[in-house]
């Protein structure tokens, strides 16, 4: 019985029908029966070993910057197979110093536990740290890291024996000041070396900051109205260490945006990367790769670059993905309280359009603030579910409006396969629907057990660790890439892997979330089947590789080679 | 008759009511067709003002916006702290260029007025000048020589794009006024039409009820002639039945007094004349006579009775009904059951001879039509009025519609004692059912003889 047939049959009692159906939404809403969302978060920061602080520097000045830090990064920097944890942070403003603070990396004890070695790795260096981009740009199989800051953001090359150095300068890099947000890796002219694309916010220092009040008497934070844009960077690599500043000549300097997210993809499955940029308060921007060194701005023509109705949001957090199994990425943006989070979907025409309304993500995000935001297939079911993280960026939120606070819930959206999404955050259980003010959210199996972990950081708070621990009995096919005529990460590769029930594809990347970075091994759910029909990777390079007949498990597979179990 | 003529002369309403159909229809019509023209009309005026106008000015908004961000862009570029070369911006103002081109060139679609009016004459000139200096800027740029050009944005490319500015928000002043207009303008058709339908409707509402009262006064004409004629026609059809009655029973009664007595008389002679001595022919011839003349008394008698039942005025209903069954089963071989229900009334004179005949008509009509082969006649007494039934188990009546004279006759009797007839076919064949009120019979003992004896 349809619910029409079923309020038809019901006729003129009214009251009878609105009490049922209010049950009955109920009902929906909060009772899925035990384990129904097919998993568990379950919190293990503390029994993981992660003790950490996000130290903002606020002390009553309430410069910009204090409000939007920082990320986090599921990494393996010691290549041994176990994911490492990386959590960027924030530091005393000079003239107001108290404490000491500086990133902490967490090395994998393959036992469920961490251990700090921040220092041994020689990263305990303050800095006003926003974001990092994790990518081996000099080929030699270790991770390098790019670490966003507001003031001088700083490259960090992993020697592979456990400790890393200082190569800003060196590179190229050195000598300019931002306030720059989230950065990715991908080779976007092909040749095998990984660029860089680092996003700026607006024009800060301490010495030019504005005074906003909500009261009129105190003083507030700043929305991004109040300071002029900063362009984007993007970095090409040499091959010699060193990088070259191709923003304006490549063509995607632009000095009106104030851009916290950037997301690689490529919308128009030519096989060159294209770039998303989200912005705050200013037209979102999409880069077209014309393949000659070359960008061309389309994000009004595409139809990515305003809300629905023609308002530029505050675009934060954003993750491009293949999330209907359609073969085309869609593109998930998260945006301020009373937006909506974004969901550009493309349409038959190529054109994308915000189907957040029809798949039920406007209504649940429509009183969040969203930073961190990925597409990631947490129950293994083969379609992928979105997270995202939120928080307020103001304290005194709470005080000023009705319907939001400063801490808020994450968003975990369950993707039934049939275009609807259904929030599952407070079922999946373990606290993990506590408010949090939320900025950084990135996945990786730490524990390899063939599920994607969650992690989160908050502002001027603790970082959280959230094992997955399936309880549908789902099992994933997973597989880490190693490029050799492409770069060493294969970052920009595309994984289609087949079943009867269609064909999902993933892309490495880096990027994407928000100042976040997740693991670079791919997961694909294949719900209760043993094995996968068909796999196929297409390379960067531009060669593909075909596997028939795929057993779930996890893999590595080197450019030209095999796959192997791992 | 003279209600009759009326009617005919006043003849039937149909043409005037058709006449004044088509007049409504057609007035419905041309109304229509001018509210029609005023709302398209005003359609028109909104499409051709104001929408194009709504949209103008959004296509301003963009402009202005266009422009707004090419300040910000020189402002940016002036003041140096991106740390790029300008022509980094080529690219920024190139996308500028491209919406700020494609936004003006719709705004010359949507601009309410002459498009080459001074206004908009001066904004594009003014745009392309602008471009102009811009590719000078760049051209500067690419040549190295970033210091004329940040001074040719000072002092040329700034105050430009004040200009347009101020220009782009004439035009949003001027479209604001256009608006105004237009919106007074559809005020006024709007209260227009407002006017015309009410007095429409009004209009309309005024001939319906025009109409009505027509067709009220016609019908009730109509009717008080129908009502007329029909009284007429039964006063007619009861003065028929009344005079066939009164003729019948004076015959009868001549028959009876006079051609009885002459032949009593005859009779009694001819006897007294038997008991004379006669020869044996004689006494043969006198008693064939004697036989004649008694056959005919009978005959007169039984003529004189059927004429009119006197046995009504003698010995009453339920008496002569009793005879005249007998008489009729044997006559026409039919059988006849007769019943009689409640405590029997005396009934007025008028009233018995009307049931009686009803019953005749009725026996008859039996015999003749309904091939029936038994008969029920019921009478009954009831409270509140005499119920006389007949009932045959023959084929019912023929058609519905099919109404002779006899019935008619049946009808006009009952009514003439204030009473009805019911025709309906029974659980088989015909009924006939004559019910006449209480009122109209007399209480026991109150019955005045009618007519005079044998």
């Amino acid at each position: 019985m349809t619910r029409r047939s079923f309020l038809q049959a019901a006729g003129p009692a009214a009251p009878l029908c609105a009490a049922t159906s209010k049950a009955a939404s109920s009902l929906w809403g909060a009772a899925l029966p035990p384990g129904g969302a097919g998993f568990r978060l379950v919190d293990v920061t503390s029994q993981a070993g992660i003790f950490f602080h996000h130290n903002t520097g606020a002390f009553g000045a309430k410069y910009l910057p204090e409000t939007l830090g920082s990320g986090c990064a599921f990494l393996d920097f010691d290549g041994d197979g176990w994911l490492d944890i990386l959590l960027v942070n924030g530091m005393d403003w000079p003239g107001h110093k108290r404490q000491r603070s500086t990133l902490h990396l967490y090395r994998n004890n393959r036992n469920r536990s961490f251990t700090d070695v921040t220092e041994r790795a020689g990263l305990a260096i303050e800095m006003y740290g926003m974001g990092i981009a994790v990518g081996d740009y000099n080929n030699d199989g270790f991770p390098d890291l790019y670490l966003t800051a507001c003031g001088q953001s700083r490259l960090f090359e992993n020697t592979g024996k456990g400790h890393f150095i200082d190569v800003t300068e060196k590179s190229g890099l050195g000598g300019r000041s931002g306030f720059s947000t989230s950065a990715l890796w991908f080779d976007y002219d092909r040749d095998g070396l990984l660029d860089l694309v680092v996003c700026n916010y607006v024009k800060w220092s301490p010495e030019d900051d504005v005074f906003c009040s909500v009261d009129g008497e105190r003083k507030s934070y700043c929305t991004p109205e109040a300071y002029h844009g900063s362009t984007c960077w993007l970095f090409h690599n040499r091959g010699n260490g060193a990088f070259e500043d191709v923003t304006a000549r490549s063509g995607i300097f632009d000095a009106s945006s104030k851009s916290l997210g950037v997301a690689m993809l490529d919308y128009d499955g030519d096989g060159w990367l294209d770039l998303f940029i989200a912005n705050d308060t200013q037209p979102n921007k999409l880069y077209r790769n014309l393949r000659n060194g070359k960008f061309e701005e389309v994000a009004v023509h595409e139809g990515v670059a305003f809300s629905d109705d023609g308002r530029a949001r505050a675009g934060m957090g954003v993750d491009a993905a293949d999330f209907d199994n359609s073969g085309r990425m869609s593109i998930a943006v998260t945006n301020f309280d009373n937006e909506m989070m974004a969901l550009y979907k493309q349409g038959r025409d190529g054109i994308f359009s915000d189907a957040a309304g029809v798949t039920g993500i406007g209504t649940a995000s429509r009183t969040r603030l969203g930073f961190g935001c990925a597409f990631g297939d947490l129950d293994l079911d083969g379609n992928l579910d979105l997270v995202a993280v939120n928080g307020h960026i103001d304290e005194t939120v709470r005080h000023i409006r009705g319907n939001t606070g400063y801490a808020q819930a994450p968003l975990l959206f369950l993707n039934d396969g049939k275009g609807r999404f259904r929030d599952v955050a407070a079922p999946v259980g373990e606290g993990f629907a506590e408010p949090k003010v939320a900025r950084g959210l990135a996945y990786g199996d730490f524990d390899r057990d063939g599920d994607l972990d969650l992690l989160i950081t908050t502002n001027n708070g603790p970082a959280f660790l959230y094992r997955n621990d399936l309880t549908n009995g789902n099992r994933s096919l997973r597989i880490r890439l190693v490029g050799k005529k492409s770069n060493r990460d294969a970052i920009g590769a595309v994984v289609r892997v087949s079943t009867s029930e269609g064909t999902q594809s993933r892309m490495v990347k880096t990027g994407s979330s928000y100042l976040s970075q997740s693991e670079l091994a791919l997961t694909f759910g294949l719900g209760r089947r043993a094995r996968a029909d068909r796999m196929v990777i297409a390379w960067p390079s531009g060669e593909n590789q075909e596997f028939k007949n795929v057993a779930a498990g996890s893999y590595e597979c080197l450019e030209g080679f095999s796959i192997a179990a791992k | 008759m003279s209600a009759h003529k009326a009617a005919e002369k006043s003849g039937s309403p149909t043409i005037r009511l058709l006449a004044g159909l088509a007049i409504t229809l057609t007035a419905v019509v041309i109304y229509s067709g001018y509210t029609i023209a005023q709302l398209r009309g005003l359609k028109q005026l909104q499409e051709a003002t104001m929408e194009r106008n709504r949209k103008d000015s959004l296509l301003l908004l963009r402009i202005q916006n266009n422009l707004n961000s090419l300040a910000v862009a020189m402002r940016d570029m002036v003041d140096g702290s991106e740390g790029y070369p300008l022509i980094a911006w080529e690219g920024q103002f190139r996308r500028i260029r491209a919406d700020l081109d494609g936004a003006l060139r719709r705004e010359q679609e949507y601009a309410p007025g002459d498009p080459t009016s001074g206004q908009r004459n001066y904004l594009m000139g003014s745009v392309a000048q602008f471009w102009d200096a811009v590719g000078r800027l760049f051209a500067l740029g690419r040549a190295g020589k970033e210091k004329e050009a940040r001074v040719l944005i000072r002092l040329s490319l700034e105050a430009r794009q004040e200009a347009l500015s101020t220009a782009v928000a004439r035009l949003l002043v001027l479209n604001n006024e256009t608006e105004q207009e237009a919106t007074r303008r559809t005020e006024e058709i709007y209260a227009r039409v407002e006017r015309n339908v009410y007095l429409f409707v009004s209009s309309m509402l005024v001939l319906i009820l025009l109409t009505s009262l027509y067709l009220v006064e016609y019908n009730r004409r109509v009717f008080r002639q129908v009502a007329e004629l029909s009284q007429r026609r039964s006063e007619l059809a009861q003065q028929l039945i009344s005079i066939q009655e009164s003729t019948l029973r004076s015959v009868s009664r001549e028959l009876h007094d006079d051609f009885g007595q002459v032949l009593t008389a005859t009779g009694a002679m001819l006897q007294r004349t038997a008991k004379y001595v006669l020869p044996a022919a004689a006494l043969r011839d006198l008693r064939e006579v004697q036989e004649i003349v008694q056959k005919s008394l009978d005959k007169v008698r039984s003529l004189s009775r059927a004429l009119h039942p006197v046995v009504l005025e003698e010995i009453g209903l339920e008496s002569a009904l009793e005879q005249y069954l007998d008489s009729f089963e044997k006559r026409t071989g039919l059988r006849i059951r007769y019943e009689k229900n409640g405590p029997g009334r005396e009934l007025e004179r008028k009233v018995s001879i009307q049931l009686y005949r009803v019953m005749q008509e009725a026996l008859n009509n039996v015999a003749k039509h309904s091939k029936a082969s038994e008969a029920v006649v019921r009478l009954q007494y009831l409270e509140a009025a005499t119920v006389l039934e007949i009932e045959d188990d023959g084929i019912g009546f023929p058609g519905r519609n099919k109404i002779g004279m006899g019935l008619i006759s049946m009808r006009e009797r009952a009514e003439l004692a204030n009473g009805n007839v019911e025709f309906s076919s029974g659980k088989k064949g015909a009924l006939v059912r004559v019910t006449i009120p209480a009122g109209e019979c007399a209480p026991v003992g109150d019955h005045a003889p009618v007519g005079d004896h044998a």
